[in-house]
């Protein structure tokens, strides 16, 4: 049971989460952005289910986990449709080219 | 038919119909006229007129079995001698609003409620009957109008306000039905609102009603403040509140003087008050001047709303609040001069005018003038007679009027010439019916003995000589003191005294006023003669003058040509069509004349319009007789015995006889004796009209006169420039007024305060602008930032502390954090063994003395096991040192220093 210590699953998470945050603050493109945004959501379920080991009578982080995978099957879904009519607009997926708002 | 029994005396819903059929009338015309055609509005607005009247006259019989029953019970019940009551129908629609009062204990009740009793009864037959008349003349006067519906739709709407107002059984109902017919008025002046003169007329007669409106708002506060009600049997009951105040003079005070306050009694106030607003609404002096511009709407309109229905709602109010006027004997007095210069100054206006509507709107203000006299001596019966009686002889010739605008309208075909008396004449032979009824209506306002307007007009004129209004209040001590004098021949003492100071306490109008507005009325009646008999001759009398007006073409072709010698001198100009062949320039205006396309010869009017005009003929002749005085013939003035009763009748004081309104004197001698100045104006004011424009027609004396007095006459013309007057005045000030709330405007509101703003708010935009790049990796990155911030900061622990003084106990409070614990120093140097944590460990009570000061520090360690410290410092202050001998405050025994040192 305790195997591992919490602190080593919360340096994965923040590893993890940190690639996420660098990704989407660099890449240009729209795609990976919305897979850095799942990557960082992923470690945070981790760190859920991490802390969750601690306290074995409490769901709480399992199911706040679960909520999590749900909405980011949203938020993915919504994204890529908006992917998809921004490429249609512009044919390109770089995020510095949706502009149409500016001037 | 019992009516009674169907409807209650205090459920009387027959009013619904009265009320009800003229505003579904309007509600159907106004929404659907336009759909229905001319016949359809014309049958709408007749049967509701109709079924309005024949309802009103239903009332007037069941309102009769009424007042019969009621008198029954008085004889039966009531004291002899006392005035009998009024006998009142009532139908409460709803329970408006209720609200508390300042002097009166209980509440003031506004309800939507109406009610009919021997005054409003005569004026609703009036309203309804002539509208009905009205109506009907309308339905051909306007037959060829393009907004027929819009027409009818607002003239019954007029009629239901009009209803509103004389069967509203409280005052704010009254101001209701009294704003509702200036809506309409204005909307009917306007009608024709595609000229500019007609709807600025509207506008005109608008805000001269705004004006007098403020006087009747402030009357029904002052009313409602001292008498608690605002029903007319609530004011009746409270109305002495208005003079007396626990049996002394109460007082309203204006302005302090050096002589002492000038007060005038609340009566006095609220009794101006609402004159100020019949003067608007009934068109006297200084508010007159919108009546005759008034005359831009259709004649119907004039017939109706300004001359023999709405003019005269301020009459009206003025004979329901009766009991109120005679409280004060100052304003009658006001009243009574104001009618008198009214009807004067309009007389002399009306002497020159050369528009046929122009002369009866000048002789409206000026009999308008007649009334006001006659209410302003007490004699409120014949005052209100002579409302009705004008209402036969003024819609009379104004419908006549009207069917001679309309013939000549068919022959000239131009607004404002149709109208003009110049082109008029000879019209005798063309319209036969209209000249006898407008003749009959002329005899009756002109006072011709045993017509109408003899009976009405010489009826006030006898009273404006011998009445005189004495303060209700008054009349214990004066009977006191006759009595005193007349049986045990007291005339000085202190307990004489004492009653003369209580007397002379309220005023008393002078003694030489009742004779000096007599001969004013005298004069004005000689001069109201003169013009209508004027207006007669030159409209049937003589030959026809129209056949040399060309037709609208020709003078648009050359208009100054036609114009120019009938303006100058229209007599000359007829003789000089006489001796054709003169070597003379009016050559070519005949030829005009007869040449260019004449319209239609001017002819009879239609029966619609001609039956009403006769009906009113009539009436105009022999509707003397409802109260005929001289003669004893008074079945309205027995009708209206209740209403006016306390006021008129003489009432059994301390076993005198005596009332409000006095007589003089051998009064009942003079009745005769003083008609003949009445007959004599009528004799002289006609004949001289005779004289003038029949008779000596080729002398040119007029245009003689006219030429001696050039400026008296072109002053009289342009109507003595009153509103030129009022246009350098008033209308001046106001718009110097609003030129400097315009330059307030430009500089203030939007030089400093609109562009000042829009600077500020420019300046922050365009720094926050430069935020908002557009680049989502940016916004991104503010985010983590932010982010890192926000760790940072609860990765540190913030020891705070909240302090509370209850007395000397001080209560220190930490506040709460995520894992945090606490450690208190209250005792310098002796820490606390450990952090604790949980509710005991972040309040800590302290005791301090007076003058005592303490520091304590709190230690906070976080979840992440740092610490921190915050050093408080608490201070119990000290007593204040006790006051210096400088600040002894005054009128207070000496302060005794205590000696120093001693606590």
């Amino acid at each position: 049971m305790n195997a591992i210590p919490i602190p080593a699953f919360l340096v994965v998470a923040g590893i993890i989460f940190g690639i996420g945050a660098f990704g989407f603050l660099v890449r240009r493109n729209v795609l990976v952005a919305l897979m850095s945004i799942e990557l960082m959501l992923n470690a945070i379920n981790l760190t859920f289910v991490a802390f969750n080991r601690a306290y074995p009578h409490n769901h709480t982080g399992h199911v706040f986990a679960f909520f999590v995978i749900a909405i980011a099957a949203a938020e993915a879904a919504v994204g890529l449709a908006l992917v998809l009519s921004f490429f249609r607009l512009r044919k390109t997926v770089r995020s510095d080219e949706g502009d149409l708002l500016k001037n | 038919m019992d009516l009674l029994k169907l409807f209650k005396p205090d459920d009387f819903t027959l009013l619904a119909i009265i009320l009800g059929a003229p505003l579904a009338g309007a509600f159907f015309n106004g929404v659907f006229g336009k759909r229905v055609g001319k016949n359809g509005v014309r049958l709408i607005s007749m049967a509701a007129m109709l079924v309005s009247f024949f309802a009103a006259v239903l009332t007037f019989f069941a309102l009769s079995q009424h007042r019969h029953n009621v008198h029954e019970e008085f004889e039966k019940t009531g004291v002899k001698g006392g005035a009998e009551p009024v006998s009142k129908l009532a139908w409460l629609a709803w329970q408006w609003m209720s609200m508390a009062t300042g002097q009166s204990d209980g509440r003031l009740s506004i309800d939507v409620k109406f009610s009919v009793d021997e005054l409003s009864a005569v004026m609703m037959l009036v309203i309804t009957g002539i509208g009905t008349l009205i109506h009907l003349y309308s339905t051909s006067y306007m037959a060829k109008d393009r907004s027929y519906h819009r027409f009818f739709a607002y003239l019954n709407l007029f009629v239901f306000s009009m209803l509103v107002l004389v069967l509203a059984d409280n005052m704010p109902l009254l101001f209701v039905g009294w704003e509702g017919v200036g809506a309409c008025s204005y909307l009917l002046i306007g009608f024709w609102f595609d000229k500019e003169a007609n709807a600025s007329a509207g506008r005109k007669a608008f805000i001269a009603n705004r004006v007098g409106d403020v006087g009747m708002i402030g009357g029904m506060l002052v009313i409602a403040h001292y008498c608690g009600a605002l029903d007319w049997s609530g004011i009746a009951q409270n109305v002495e509140k208005l003079v007396l105040h626990g049996g002394q003079p109460e007082r309203i005070i204006l302005w302090q003087r050096e002589a002492g306050p000038f007060s005038l009694s609340p009566a006095t106030i609220a009794a101006l008050a609402l004159f100020l607003g019949c003067t608007g609404k009934s068109a006297q002096i200084p508010l007159y001047v919108w009546l005759p511009d008034a005359m831009a709407g259709p004649t119907p309109v004039s017939a109706l709303i300004h001359a023999a229905t709405m003019v005269t709602s301020g009459l009206y109010l003025i004979c329901r609040l009766n009991f109120l006027f005679v409280y004060s004997p100052f304003t009658m007095a006001i009243i009574a001069c104001v009618g008198a210069a009214t009807a004067l100054f309009a007389a002399t206006i009306a002497l020159v005018q050369n528009d046929i509507k122009k002369v009866l709107a000048y002789s409206t203000v000026s009999q308008l003038g007649f009334m006001f006299l006659g209410v302003g001596v007490g004699a409120f019966n014949l005052g209100f007679f002579h409302v009705v009686t004008h209402a036969f002889f003024k819609a009379c010739l104004f419908l006549g009027a009207g069917c001679v605008i309309h013939a000549m309208h068919a022959r000239i075909h131009d607004d404002d010439k149709s109208q003009d008396m110049r082109f008029m004449g000879g019209l005798r032979k063309y319209m036969p019916w209209t000249f006898y009824s407008m003749g009959a209506a002329t005899l009756a306002i002109a006072g011709m003995p045993f017509t109408s307007g003899f009976f009405s007009k010489d009826g006030i004129l006898y009273h404006v000589f011998v009445n005189r209004v004495v303060n209700p209040v008054v009349i214990e001590p004066m009977a006191m003191m006759r009595k005193m004098e007349e049986q045990r021949q007291v005339f000085t003492g202190p307990e004489h005294d004492m009653l003369a100071r209580r007397i002379a306490q309220y005023w008393q109008a002078p003694n030489w006023l009742g004779p000096v507005l007599f001969c004013v009325g005298i004069l004005a009646a000689t001069m109201t003669a003169f013009y209508m008999f004027r207006l007669l001759f030159r409209t049937f009398w003589g030959e026809f003058k129209g056949w040399k007006v060309a037709p609208e073409a020709a003078l648009r072709a050359n208009p100054m040509e036609n114009l120019e010698p009938l303006v100058d001198e229209p007599e000359a100009h007829l003789d000089a069509h006489g001796a054709h062949g003169d070597d003379h320039d009016d050559h070519s205006h005949d030829d005009h004349g007869h040449d260019d396309s004449p319209g239609e010869a001017p002819a009879e009017a239609p029966w619609p319009m001609a039956i009403p005009v006769a009906i009113l003929g009539l009436l105009a002749l022999f509707g003397g007789f409802l109260l005929a005085e001289p003669l004893h013939i008074e079945p309205l003035g027995k009708w209206l015995e209740p209403i006016f009763g306390d006021v008129m009748q003489h009432k059994d004081v301390a076993g005198l006889l005596s009332g409000f309104v006095h007589m003089r004197a051998g009064a009942a001698a003079l009745e005769w004796p003083l008609m003949v100045p009445g007959v004599l104006a009528f004799a002289v004011g006609s004949g001289a009209a005779y004289y003038l424009y029949v008779h000596e027609r080729g002398i040119h004396l007029p245009g003689t006169l006219m030429d001696a007095y050039p400026g008296l006459h072109k002053a009289a013309l342009n109507k003595w420039y009153v509103d030129e007057a009022y246009e350098a005045t008033i209308i001046g000030g106001t718009d110097a007024l609003a030129d400097g709330a315009a330059l307030m405007d430009v500089w203030v509101v939007d030089g400093i305060i609109a562009k000042l703003t829009s600077a500020v708010v420019t300046g922050i935009g365009a720094i926050l602008r430069t935020f908002q790049t557009g680049v989502v990796h940016v916004y991104g990155a503010f985010i983590a930032v932010g982010l890192l911030g926000i760790f940072f900061f609860f990765g540190q622990p913030h020891p705070n502390v909240a302090t509370h003084k209850e007395g000397d106990t001080f209560t220190l409070e930490a506040a709460p954090g995520l894992g945090y614990e606490y450690r208190w120093t209250i005792d310098e140097g002796a820490p606390e063994p450990a952090f604790t944590t949980g509710e005991k460990a972040t309040t800590r009570t302290i005791q301090l003395k007076k003058g005592e000061e303490k520091y304590v520090t709190l230690e906070v360690k976080n979840a992440f096991g740092r610490t921190a410290q915050k050093i408080v410092h608490i201070a119990n202050p000290a007593p204040p040192p006790p006051p210096s001998s400088s600040m002894k405050p005054v009128g207070v025994p000496p302060f005794k220093p205590r000696p120093k040192g001693a606590q």
